[in-house]
Formats: C-alpha cells, structure tokens, sequence
C-alpha cells in the first residue's frame, strides 16, 4: 500500500528540515495524546471494577521513596531528550 | 459529535487507533477554527492597509492576496500544520486499515450481490490526470490497487471522509446526496419520478445511497474509476441493504446507451477533474440523458462567490492538498459549459442548497459542533435536458 501520495509536497519554512522537524513533533504529540487516553481508559475501568477511584489518583500524594524514583526519572528522561544539546561540550571535555 | 454509524464494512480501529484518528480530528479542528482565522486578522489589520495606501484600492483578486500573504510566517505555519495533518490523518486510517485488510476482503466477499452488481474493467485505463498526483493527498490515490481483490482504497477513504469531515457529513457521510434530494429534487420537483439514475464518481457510494431511498421504483447506476473503491462500495451498498449497480467507468465516456437515464447527479466530482474532461462530462451527460431528464452537480462555491481573501484561502488546496484542478474548474463559466453541451441556455441553474441534511437525518445531535453546521451550503449545477 502506497504511504505517501504522489506529488510535489511545498516546502513551508525557510529551511525545509523544519518542515520534517515539525512532522516529527506532531507525530509525537499525537502518540502522547494517545498514551494520555489509554491512560483514561485504564483509570475508567479501574474505577468501574471498583478496585481505586479516580479521586484517589487525583489526591494520591507519593511518599519520600516514590517521590525520589520520579525524581531521578525524570532526571534521567530530560537527560536523554536534551542530550544532543550537551554532546557539543561533552567533545571539548574529553579533549 | 455524531459517530460514524458502524456498518459490517467499515474497518474497526483498535484503542489506539482510534485514540490517534480523535487525535488528527481535533487538531485539525484547532487549525481550521483557532489557526485560521488569525491569517484574516494579519490580512484585514496589517497588510489590506498597506497595500491600500500604496496603491489607493483594495487587493483586487486572489493572486493579488497571495502575494502579499505568501511569506508571512504565520501563514507559513498554517499552511505546514495544515498539510501535516493531512498527511498524519491518511496515516493514522491507512495503518488501521492495512492492519485488517485480509478481513476487510474477505467480508467484502461474504457480502456476495444479493441486490445489487459489481462490473469491473480489467482492461480499464486510468486517466492519466488522476495518475499524475494523488488527489488531496491520499497516498494511491483513488486508483491504487495493491493486492488482489483490494477494498483498502474504499475503506481509507469511508473512514477518513469521516474524520475530515469532522462528522459535518452525517454518520454516513451522505449530505451531499440527502441535501440534493431533500432541499432541491422534493422542493423544486416534488412531482419528478425518475426511473433510472446515475451517480457519476461515486466513490464509495456516499452520496449514492440517498437516492435508492428518495426513489425506490427506480434503478440505481454509479460509477467510478477505481476498482478497489467500488468493490468496497458494492460490498457496503449491500451490508446497508441498498441496491446500486457499480461499473467502472470513466464519467467522460461510458458504455451505457444513449438517452438511458432520467437523473444524472455527481457530487464533488467537477473539481478532481480537468476543464476539458469536464467539458466532456457534460456532453456525455446530455447524450446519456433521456428527453426530460435532469442532471445535477453539487460542488462546493466557486471564486465569484467569494471575495478576493476568501478565494485566496480556498485556493490553499490546489498546490498545498494536491487538488491540481481545484481552481481552474472554480473559475470555469460552467453555464457556458454545460451550454455548449447541448442543453438549452433556459433550461440551465446554478443555485445554492442548504446542506445538513445527511446529519438532520442520521442524528439528533445537540453538542456545540453540529452547531457548525448550520449555515453550511452546497453550490448546484443543475440542467435539464
């Protein structure tokens, strides 16, 4: 099956690597939209079974050793996101 | 929002499938009803003015308009987001498709034609203005075919009509046909029985169907050029129990006799194709069509409807969604057209029709969106012969 069409596609932005760069965002903006709603189903049928309500996901405060783990989570996720920022200096350090 | 309604034909989205085709449905809402609007804003306060002092009149036409918004960033913006979406939202119903298409084909099959008839053309040639893009940017575009016995064309495009649409079609994507039917044949001809009709491009059928309700004692005819979408139409006319008989068929020259039909209808057909195969549509039109019958074109408006902004905006679609014939057949004299086809200058219409038929008759919808609706209008190309 054909996955694109055929065509001349116009180039939008100056430099048209923007234009791959702003499909890829939107490519992943509409996977954590999907990830947000299978989220939402989750926490429907969790709540329809009667096992947690949604309130106690709202009000759920997480104690000193959760807490820790999300923190270095996140740490570690910015890290990898950003990483392209801080390889430039990286290569100078190694030097 | 109305949801699509679920016939045995139409391919199913798995949760994330349909969590993905929602997605693209409300970002392209935020374009057209956020995103839009702002290009008019820069337009009407920044750059109308300017052009006005220097050159003491007001843009005068589209072109004009363009050049004065072609490289203003935000409009850059909406045009990639625009064209983006478009892309992501084929994507997001040709994966769920090709992921069930040996099931979609094999359910076409078990439809069988209990009612009505499938006639394909193995010899068919594809026009070679349909070959050279694909036509608003479907991948394959409508002629694709890509294994034997294939609907996936038809099941793309009846999914993603849907979605485009964002429903404003009604839950069978039907308006355009209802709208004909309701708001122009039963006002205008309440007493006109046609006896046998032809849908020209029908595509899957959508706004084919209406018409096997509106006329039950006449026969039904459609025709399109690609053989997956007809096999699918064919197999979902049946699972909705409606008798159409499909052939494919280039609308310029076909093989039915002269003066077969009473009613020869197209909807959005005029503007996929070139002046000159338009041209030979209509004449064909006038030799299909018996004495006393009438045929009718429902299209979107034209640019002399429009004021100079408004063209320039409509015409986004001719190079940014592959739509190559988009504008030429906008700015056609189609009462000339169809003139010069044969039928009598008197006996010629070009109207407007209120559209929402489709939705008033599939759902009893009170969400904020069907409210978009209203106001909605088709443009129609009638003429008897």
């Amino acid at each position: 099956m054909s996955k694109k069409a055929k065509g001349k596609r116009p180039v939008y932005f100056d430099d048209p690597q923007i234009d791959k760069m702003l499909a890829i965002i939107m490519a992943l903006t509409a996977e954590v939209s999907v990830l947000r709603d299978r989220l939402d189903t989750l926490e429907h049928l969790i709540q329809d079974k009667g096992i947690i309500s949604i309130d106690e996901i709202e009000t759920y405060q997480p104690d000193e050793q959760v807490a820790k783990e999300r923190e270095q989570r996140r740490a570690e996720y910015i890290a990898r996101v950003l990483r392209v920022v801080q390889e430039e200096v990286e290569a100078l350090q190694q030097h | 929002m109305t949801q699509q309604y679920k016939h045995s034909m139409l391919p199913e989205t798995n949760h994330d499938e349909l969590a993905r085709q929602n997605f693209f449905q409300s970002l392209s809402n935020h374009v057209f009803r956020q995103i839009a609007p702002g290009n008019k804003v820069i337009y009407e306060t920044v750059l109308k003015p300017k052009f006005e002092q220097q050159y003491q009149r007001s843009p005068k036409d589209r072109h004009e308009v363009r050049r004065l918004m072609q490289d203003q960033p935000y409009y850059r913006w909406y045009g990639a987001l625009k064209r983006t979406t478009q892309e992501m939202m084929w994507e997001s119903v040709i994966s769920s498709v090709e992921r069930q298409l040996p099931e979609l084909i094999e359910r076409a099959k078990e439809q069988g034609s209990k009612l009505g008839t499938l006639t394909l053309d193995p010899n068919f040639q594809t026009p070679k203005y349909q070959k050279a893009v694909d036509i608003h940017c479907m991948p394959g575009g409508y002629h694709d075919e890509s294994i034997l016995d294939d609907v996936s064309v038809g099941a793309i495009y009846d999914r993603f009509a849907y979605i485009y649409g964002q429903g404003w079609l009604g839950s069978l994507n039907d308006d355009m046909g209802q709208s004909a039917i309701q708001n122009y044949l039963k006002q205008q001809h309440p007493n006109f029985q046609p006896t046998k009709i032809l849908d020209l491009g029908c595509s899957v059928g959508h706004s084919t169907l209406p018409y096997v309700d509106a006329y039950p004692e006449a026969e039904i005819y459609a025709i399109d050029i690609g053989a997956s979408m007809l096999r699918y139409g064919h197999a979902r006319a049946e699972a909705l129990g409606k008798k159409v008989h499909f052939s494919q068929q280039n609308a310029e020259k076909t093989n039915f006799p002269d003066r077969s039909f009473n009613l020869i209808v197209s909807h959005i057909l005029l503007h996929e194709i070139p002046v000159p195969a338009i041209r030979n549509v209509m004449r064909e039109c006038y030799r299909l069509l018996a004495p006393g019958g009438m045929m009718i074109h429902v299209e979107g408006s034209l640019f002399r409807h429009m004021d100079a902004y408004r063209a320039f905006m409509y015409d986004w679609e001719t190079a940014n969604n592959n739509e190559p014939f988009w504008s030429a057949m906008r700015d056609l004299d189609l009462t000339a057209v169809v003139s010069q086809a044969g039928f009598a200058a008197e006996n010629i219409i070009e109207t407007f029709i209120p559209g929402g038929s489709g939705m008033q008759k599939s759902s009893n919808d009170n969400s904020p969106n069907s409210k978009l609706n209203m106001g909605m209008r088709w443009f129609l190309l009638a003429a008897t012969k």
